[in-house]
C-alpha cells in the first residue's frame, strides 16, 4: 500500500524545509494533498464506473429521476464540514505566521529594500538598534531616500554610525527569530525564501513584517516572486545561515567596515564608537 | 406576466421583423453589421478562434524559452522582429519581450478568447433560441457588443508599434510597474493601449450582459417559467448579472491607471520612489489590486459558469436523463456567483494586505468549494443509471467535469492562506488556472461548439475528426499542465525568463521540457478543430432539425434558422430535462410538445388525460 501511495506522492518535490513554521505549512499542504487524492480517486472512480456501466445500449433507457433532497443535503453538509475544518485549521497557522500581533520577539532585525533588480539589506549593527531611517522615522526620513541611500538613513544620528548595508546577500544566525521589515524603492517585489517557506510582497511606501527562524546552517537563495520588469528573473540574492558565533564575527567585521567608511565625517569620534561596538558584541 | 412570444409581440415589431426578414437587406447588414443574434454569435466564435491562435502562439514562445532558455526559437527564429530578440536574426528572445509575451498571452486568452466564447458566443446563440424567442431584446446594442471586440483586440495588438512594445506588466497589470513608465505625458505606450483595449471589451461585456438579463426576463416563450429554463440559460443569466455588477468597477480601476500613465496623476504611486519618472506621490499601489480583483475574481466565474450550464445540458442529452437536482444546480450557480464577490482578497494573501483580512477571505473562499462540489456530485448523479452516448460533445463535457475536479481541488490549496504562502506566484497557480480555464472552460467551449454547430450552420461537424481532436487535446493538455503542479512544488516562480539562474530550480529543467513538448502538441491539435469547423461548413452532413433528440427549444427551430428563428409558435409545457419518461415511447419529451404528466417520487410519468396539470418537478 505504501508503495502504491508513493507513486502519487508529490511532496518530495518540495525543496528541503529549513524554518520552524515551514514544517507546519508543509504538513498542512500534505493534509490537503492527501484529502485531495482521496476525493480524486473517489470521484474519478465513480465517474469511470458510471461511464462503463451505463454506456449506451440500444435496448436500455435512461432512468427518469430528478434528484433527492436528502442526497443533496448530504453532499452539501459533508463538504461543508470538511472544508470548514480545513479553513479553521489553516487559520490557526495563518494567525501564528502572519498576524502582526503574533510577531515574535526579534533576535535579529534587518530592513530589506527591493529595487529593480536587486535586494538591499540594512543591519542595525552592534548596538542592535537602527538610527533614524525611513523605517524608524518614517515622516522625516522618507524624503532622504535616493538610489545611494535606499533606506533614507539620517547620517547625523549617532546610532546610524554602525548600521551597515549589504546588497544581494545577507546573513542570519541559526535558531534565531529574524524579523525583517521590507519595502521597495520602486515597484512591487516579493521576498521569497523557498527553503524557509517565506513569501511576502514588498510595497513601496509601506513596510511589511517578515519573520522566520531557520534551524539549518548553509547557503540558500532568495528570489523575487512578483513580476517587476524585464530583469525580474535575475532578481536573485544569496543568504547564509551561520552559527551564532560566526554571525557575530561577521557583524563585527561589517560594523568596522561601515564605521571606517563613515569615519571622515566629523560628527562622532570614531575611536569611541569602535570601542563601544567591541564591548557590545562580546 | 413576464413572458412574451412571437405572437404576442406588437404589430409594429411584427412589421419590423418582417421587413428585416426580407432579402432587401444589403450584404453588410446581413453578414457584417447584422443584428441577428445567431450571426453575432458566429462572429464571436470566429474572432475568438482567431485570438485563440494568437494567444496560443504567444504561449509557445513562452514555453520555448522556459524549456530551452537562451536557445534560438526554431523555424521562425531568424525572421522575428528585431525588437523581440537579443540581436537581429539571433532568434533568442529578450527578457523584456518575454514579459510582453506573458502579458499578452494572459490578456488575449482571458479578454478575447474565453470571455467572448463563453458569454459572447454562447450567450448570443443560446439565450434567444433556448427561451423560444425571435431575437435579443435589444438587437442593436447586441451588434455593438460584438463590434467593440475586434477594434479592442487590434488596439491591444497595436502595442507592437509603440516604442515600448506590447504591455509588459502581466495581465493583472499591477502598479507601480504598470504606471511608472517614465514616459512623457500623453505618450501612447503598449500599456495605455492595453488599458483602452480592456476598457472597450469591458464595455462590450456590459452591453451584452444588459441584453441577456433583459431578454431572459422579458422574452421567454409562452408558458416558460424561470424554472423551466435550461441550465445554460440560467448560467448565462447569472453570469450576465455578474458582468453588470463587476465590470464597471474594473473600468474605474482601468481609468485611474490610464490617468496615472497618460496624465501623470498618481492614484497608485506612493511618494519618494527611486525612479527616472518625476510624477508620483500620495497613491496606494494595493488599492489597484483590490479594485482589479473585485472584478477579476467574479470574471473567473464569468469564464466558467456559462460552460457549467452548457456541460449540464450536454450531459443530460447524452445520458438520456434529467439533470440530477436541477434546482440545486441553479442555486449552486447563484451561490458561486454571490460568493464570487466576497472572495477577491484570496489573490492578495501575500500582497501586504492586513493578514486579518486574509482570515476573512480564506474562510469565504473555502466556502465556495461547497457549491462547486454540489455541482460535481450532481453531474455524477446525472450519469447514474443513464444511457450514455459518447459523442464528441459528450466527451468534451466529461473532460470538463473531470478536469474541473482537478482544478477545483488544486484551488483548495491556495484557498488555505498559509499553504498559499509558499505556492503563491509559483507554477502551482499557473497549473490551477489552466486546469480551470483550459481544462474547464475550453473543453466546455468545445462541447458547446460540437453540440450547437448543427443549429448554427445546418451542418454536422465530422465526428471522427472531432474525436481525434478531443483525444489529442485531452492527452496533450494533461502532459502540458499537470507537471506544472510539480514545478510549483519545486518553487518555480511564474513569469520568470530563465529558471537556470536559480540553483534550487536546476532539477526541474526536464519537467519544463516535457511541458513544452506537450504544449507544442496541444497547439497543433487545435488546428484539427479549425479544420473541422471550416471543412464542415461546406462538406458536413446536413443536420436534421433535432440531431441529438434533445428537449430544449432551440431544436424546435428549423435546421438552419433564419432571422426570427422559429417557423412555428412556441409554447412550453414542461421543464427541459424530461428524458426517458415512463409511459412514453420515445426517450425524450421536448419542452414544446403538448402532453400531461404527473410526478411520482421524483419520477415523471406521462399520463393520457390532458386535463391534468402540466409541469414535472
Amino acid at each position: 500500500m505504501d508503495r502504491i501511495l508513493s507513486y502519487f506522492d508529490m511532496l518530495p518535490w518540495f525543496p528541503e524545509n529549513t524554518s520552524t513554521f515551514g514544517g507546519e505549512l508543509d504538513s498542512l499542504f500534505a493534509i490537503i494533498y492527501w484529502i485531495s487524492v482521496g476525493i480524486f480517486f473517489l470521484t474519478f472512480g465513480i465517474l469511470g464506473y458510471f461511464l462503463v456501466k451505463y454506456r449506451y445500449r440500444h435496448d436500455r433507457r435512461g432512468y427518469n429521476y430528478h434528484g433527492n433532497n436528502v442526497v443533496e443535503l448530504t453532499w452539501t453538509v459533508l463538504p461543508t464540514i470538511l472544508f470548514a475544518w480545513i479553513g479553521l485549521y489553516s487559520d490557526d497557522i495563518w494567525e501564528r505566521t502572519k498576524y502582526s500581533s503574533r510577531l515574535p520577539q526579534a533576535d535579529v532585525q534587518v530592513l530589506v529594500m527591493g529595487k529593480t533588480f536587486g535586494w538591499q539589506f540594512l543591519y542595525p549593527g552592534a548596538d542592535g538598534e537602527f538610527g533614524r531611517n525611513a523605517y524608524t522615522d518614517r515622516d522625516n526620513c522618507r524624503k532622504l531616500i535616493t538610489g545611494l541611500n535606499p533606506f533614507g538613513i539620517d547620517s547625523t544620528d549617532p546610532r546610524s554610525m554602525d548600521d551597515f548595508t549589504t546588497e544581494n546577500q545577507f546573513k542570519v544566525p541559526v535558531n534565531a527569530n529574524v524579523v525583517m521589515h521590507g519595502s521597495s524603492q520602486d515597484v512591487l517585489h516579493s521576498f521569497f525564501l523557498p527553503h524557509a517557506r517565506v513569501k511576502q510582497d514588498v510595497v513601496p511606501g509601506t513596510w511589511m513584517n517578515i519573520w522566520y527562524n531557520i534551524f539549518k546552517t548553509g547557503k540558500f537563495e532568495l528570489a523575487c516572486a512578483e513580476l517587476c520588469g524585464g530583469g525580474h528573473y535575475s532578481m536573485r540574492a544569496e543568504y547564509e545561515v551561520l552559527s551564532k558565533s560566526s554571525y557575530d564575527a561577521w557583524v563585527d567585521k561589517k560594523v568596522a567596515e561601515a564605521i571606517a567608511a563613515r569615519s571622515p565625517q566629523p560628527t562622532v569620534a570614531p575611536s569611541a564608537d569602535t570601542a563601544t561596538v567591541a564591548s557590545l558584541t562580546k | 406576466m413576464s413572458t412574451a412570444t412571437i405572437e404576442t409581440a406588437t404589430p409594429v415589431a411584427h412589421e419590423e421583423h418582417a421587413h428585416e426578414h426580407h432579402h432587401d437587406l444589403p450584404w453588410y447588414r446581413k453578414y457584417v453589421f447584422s443584428t441577428d443574434h445567431k450571426v453575432i454569435a458566429k462572429q464571436f466564435m470566429l474572432s475568438s478562434l482567431f485570438f485563440l491562435f494568437i494567444g496560443g502562439a504567444f504561449a509557445l514562445f513562452i514555453r520555448w524559452q522556459l524549456a530551452y532558455p537562451g536557445k534560438p526559437v526554431p523555424v521562425i527564429g531568424s525572421i522575428l522582429p528585431a525588437t523581440w530578440v537579443t540581436e537581429p536574426g539571433s532568434g533568442i528572445i529578450t527578457p523584456e519581450f518575454y514579459t510582453q509575451l506573458l502579458t499578452m498571452h494572459g490578456s488575449i486568452m482571458i479578454f478575447f478568447v474565453i470571455i467572448p466564447f463563453a458569454a459572447g458566443m454562447f450567450g448570443n446563440f443560446c439565450i434567444p433560441l433556448m427561451i423560444g424567442t425571435d431575437d435579443m431584446a435589444l438587437p442593436r446594442l447586441n451588434m455593438w457588443s460584438f463590434w467593440l471586440v475586434p477594434p479592442a483586440g487590434l488596439i491591444m495588438l497595436a502595442g507592437f508599434f509603440t516604442d515600448t512594445g506590447y504591455a509588459a506588466a502581466g495581465w493583472t497589470s499591477y502598479p507601480p510597474l504598470s504606471a511608472m513608465t517614465g514616459l512623457e505625458k500623453f505618450t501612447i505606450s503598449g500599456q495605455t493601449l492595453w488599458l483602452i483595449s480592456v476598457f472597450l471589451v469591458g464595455f462590450s461585456s456590459i452591453m451584452g450582459a444588459v441584453n441577456y438579463v433583459t431578454t431572459v426576463l422579458n422574452k421567454r416563450a409562452k408558458g416558460m417559467k424561470l424554472f423551466d429554463m435550461p441550465l445554460t440559460v440560467w448560467a448565462l443569466f447569472i453570469t450576465a448579472i455578474l458582468v453588470t455588477l463587476g465590470t464597471p468597477v474594473l473600468a474605474a480601476g482601468l481609468a485611474m491607471l490610464f490617468m496615472d500613465n497618460f496624465l501623470h496623476t498618481s492614484f497608485f504611486l506612493p511618494d519618494n520612489l527611486v525612479t527616472s519618472s518625476k510624477y508620483f506621490g500620495g497613491g496606494q499601489p494595493i488599492l489597484f489590486q483590490h479594485v482589479f480583483w473585485f472584478y477579476s475574481h467574479p470574471a473567473v466565474y464569468i469564464m466558467i459558469l456559462p460552460l457549467m450550464g452548457i456541460v449540464s445540458d450536454v450531459m443530460a442529452t447524452f445520458s438520456r436523463k434529467p439533470i440530477y437536482g436541477y434546482k440545486a444546480m441553479v442555486f449552486a450557480i447563484a451561490g458561486i456567483a454571490f460568493l464570487g464577490f466576497i472572495v477577491w482578497g484570496h489573490h492578495m494573501f501575500q500582497s501586504g494586505m492586513n493578514p486579518l483580512l486574509g482570515t476573512t477571505f480564506m474562510l469565504s473562499t473555502i466556502v465556495i468549494a461547497v457549491p462547486s462540489s454540489i455541482k460535481v456530485f450532481n453531474w455524477l448523479g446525472t450519469l447514474w443509471r443513464g444511457n450514455i452516448k459518447f459523442s464528441t460533445a459528450m466527451l468534451n463535457a466529461l473532460a470538463f467535469v473531470s478536469m474541473f475536479i482537478i482544478g477545483g481541488l488544486s484551488g483548495v490549496f491556495m484557498a488555505s492562506a498559509p499553504v498559499d504562502i509558499y505556492i503563491h506566484d509559483t507554477y502551482f497557480i499557473v497549473a490551477h488556472i489552466h486546469y480551470v480555464l483550459f481544462g474547464g472552460s475550453l473543453f466546455g467551449i468545445f462541447a458547446g461548439i460540437y453540440y450547437w454547430y448543427p443549429k448554427m450552420y445546418g451542418k454536422m461537424l465530422n465526428e471522427r475528426w472531432g474525436r481525434l481532436h478531443f483525444v489529442l487535446t485531452f492527452i496533450t493538455f494533461n502532459v502540458t499542465f499537470f507537471p506544472m503542479h510539480v514545478l510549483g512544488l519545486g518553487g518555480h516562480m511564474r513569469r520568470i525568463y530563465d529558471p537556470n539562474v536559480y540553483d534550487f530550480l536546476k532539477g526541474l529543467s526536464d519537467v519544463n521540457e516535457v511541458i513544452t513538448i506537450g504544449a507544442i502538441g496541444l497547439g497543433f491539435a487545435q488546428l484539427i478543430l479549425v479544420f473541422n469547423v471550416l471543412y464542415s461548413l461546406k462538406n458536413g452532413k446536413r443536420a436534421p432539425r433535432n440531431p441529438w433528440r434533445a428537449n430544449t427549444l432551440e431544436w424546435a427551430a428549423p435546421e438552419h434558422p433564419g432571422h426570427g428563428n422559429f417557423d412555428r409558435d412556441i409554447t412550453v409545457y414542461r421543464g427541459p430535462y424530461e428524458y426517458s419518461v415512463e409511459g412514453r415511447k420515445s426517450d425524450y419529451w421536448p419542452q414544446w410538445e403538448p402532453g400531461a404528466s404527473k410526478t411520482v417520487h421524483h419520477h415523471t410519468v406521462a399520463v393520457e388525460d390532458d386535463s391534468r396539470s402540466f409541469g414535472s418537478h
